[in-house]
């Protein structure tokens, strides 16, 4: 009989696959997982303690660097938890353009994850399809506001920037292409045996893993809780488009792979929406003071981003700088689940689990 | 095995698709005019109102005023102005609330130095940094 040692392996901080600098300390008996242990704060820069110290409108190039692949949902997650705290009324237009924004950013940040997630477990060239369509939404999000990433656009009480002449035309064509590109990833991926074989089962947890560990978003979803707050509790104007909330009961990486790509379908037809209901002319930004101070109290709100749940609690002192600022990150929250995934896996199955969970070290660390 | 021709057959399709790639830094990168890059400063049109300074969350402007040389003239110009490129996060928020649109984005964004010393721009940099300003700087 021949007898196998325990042996500790280090996976990151500089991984490739860790997405960022994630690091996770393996113990493993041959190919076998025993115990994993993440070690985070790598990227930490503590924006919630920084905040402190900042101006309300000083904190919104920070949140862009939270969740950076999708920073419009970040940048209004604190936009509208200071405006609910001011009970200020958004105009038509930027509300319209928020929602626009936001859903553009959704789309690009599932579509990181699709070409990432592939590219873990092997498969090269649907990151370069994913980049691709990826690059023209950069585009159209650099246009609107002036960065690729970064974008700082929302405002308490509206936006920065106006559409430009010929952006909202350029959104509503890009809606089919991006469809007919989506039937093509479909062709190209979802039907592939190989990657069938190996997604389905891998990283499964069940519903009440889900909810005990506060997984939000897709992580939830795919354990078939029907969850999402863009329509149980509906912010902005998400009550006025019609649109479904892709559930599946698998719970594994493969069910998590199709809710992505179906949410991908769903942000289309909210964009087709917003194009077409969007108002010809208004204004673009509340009655807001220059210097923004938030009444004396509390507020939380949270809102659906890309990875989940995120929120933002705000107290505030009656001053122009926020007495406490937190977020809840969906990225944090969701990781938690990783050891309890791993513990008993094949060490060949683990880049596969983190990369369906999706996360984004900038959240993950704060 | 039908799910992998199928696969095969979209990659084949992408061979004859325009390709997407710029030829940078060959060519310069074409770039909207909201692009934000290194700023210009313009020190003619300066009040020396603090209102950059003041707003910028990383802290990386600083500047001094002094009294105008005309006695007759009320107010302050602006003796010396920096930018630390080393912390600057490009967030537009000194042109936003600059009154009198002294300071402006550019599309310049190749902010590379070998030297750290030489990311620090001083106001006669900033004035000579003229090409590709933004044309239309507030909404």
């Amino acid at each position: 009989m021949l007898r196998t040692e325990e042996m500790l392996l280090n996976v990151g901080p500089q991984h490739p696959s860790t997405h960022g600098v994630f690091r996770l300390v393996i113990k493993i008996d041959g190919e076998i997982i025993k115990e994993a242990k993440p070690v985070i704060g790598y990227l930490h820069r503590g924006t919630e303690k920084l905040a402190e110290n900042l101006q309300y409108t000083q904190i919104i190039p920070y949140t862009d660097r939270l969740d950076y692949l999708s920073a419009m949902t970040n940048n209004y997650v604190l936009c509208h938890a200071v405006e609910t705290m001011m009970g200020t009324q958004i105009p038509e237009r930027a509300e319209y353009l928020r929602v626009l924004a936001m859903e553009l950013g959704r789309v690009a940040s599932h579509l990181v994850w699709w070409g990432t997630f592939l590219l873990d477990i092997g498969a090269v060239s649907p990151f370069l399809y994913a980049f691709r369509e990826r690059e023209m939404i950069i585009n159209m999000l650099n246009e609107l506001s002036g960065a690729r990433l970064t974008f700082n656009y929302m405002r308490v009480g509206g936006v920065k920037w106006d559409a430009p002449e010929g952006w909202i035309e350029k959104v509503r064509d890009f809606v089919p292409y991006m469809r007919e590109q989506l039937e093509g990833y479909h062709y190209l991926v979802s039907g592939n045996e190989i990657f069938i074989n190996r997604v389905k089962g891998v990283g499964r947890y069940t519903k009440e893993d889900a909810l005990n560990y506060s997984l939000s978003g897709v992580n939830l979803r795919s354990t078939g809780v029907k969850w999402d707050l863009r329509k149980d509790e509906p912010y902005s104007i998400y009550n006025r488009f019609n649109f479904d909330v892709p559930v599946h009961d698998g719970g594994d990486a493969w069910a998590r792979y199709q809710l992505r790509l179906a949410e991908i379908e769903e942000s289309l037809k909210i964009i087709e929406q917003a194009v077409e209901q969007f108002p010809a002319e208004g204004e673009i930004l509340a009655k807001v003071p220059k210097i923004i101070k938030a009444p004396k109290g509390e507020a939380f709100v949270r809102i659906e981003s890309p990875r989940g749940e995120i929120g933002c609690y705000i107290a505030s002192d009656g001053k122009k700088e926020p007495y406490r600022l937190k977020f809840r990150r969906p990225s944090f929250y969701n990781l938690q689940i990783l050891p309890k995934l791993l513990k008993g896996e094949n060490i060949a199955n683990l880049i596969a689990i983190l990369g369906a969970i999706d996360i984004v070290l900038g959240e993950v660390d704060g | 095995m039908l799910g992998l021709a199928k696969g095969l057959k979209y990659t084949l399709k992408q061979l004859t698709r325009e390709k997407v790639t710029y030829d940078y830094p060959n060519k310069p990168l074409p770039l909207p005019d909201r692009f934000r890059g290194i700023q210009k400063f313009y020190p003619e049109k300066c009040i020396v109102c603090n209102q950059c300074m003041n707003i910028c969350p990383t802290e990386c402007i600083d500047l001094v005023g002094k009294k105008h040389p005309d006695p007759t003239k009320k107010g302050k110009i602006i003796d010396t102005y920096d930018i630390n490129f080393e912390i600057c996060i490009l967030c537009d928020l000194c042109t936003e609330v600059c009154p009198t649109e002294a300071i402006i984005m550019t599309n310049n964004f190749e902010l590379a130095e070998y030297s750290r010393d030489r990311l620090f721009k001083n106001l006669e940099w900033l004035d000579e940094n003229d090409e590709n300003v933004r044309s239309v700087n507030k909404p």
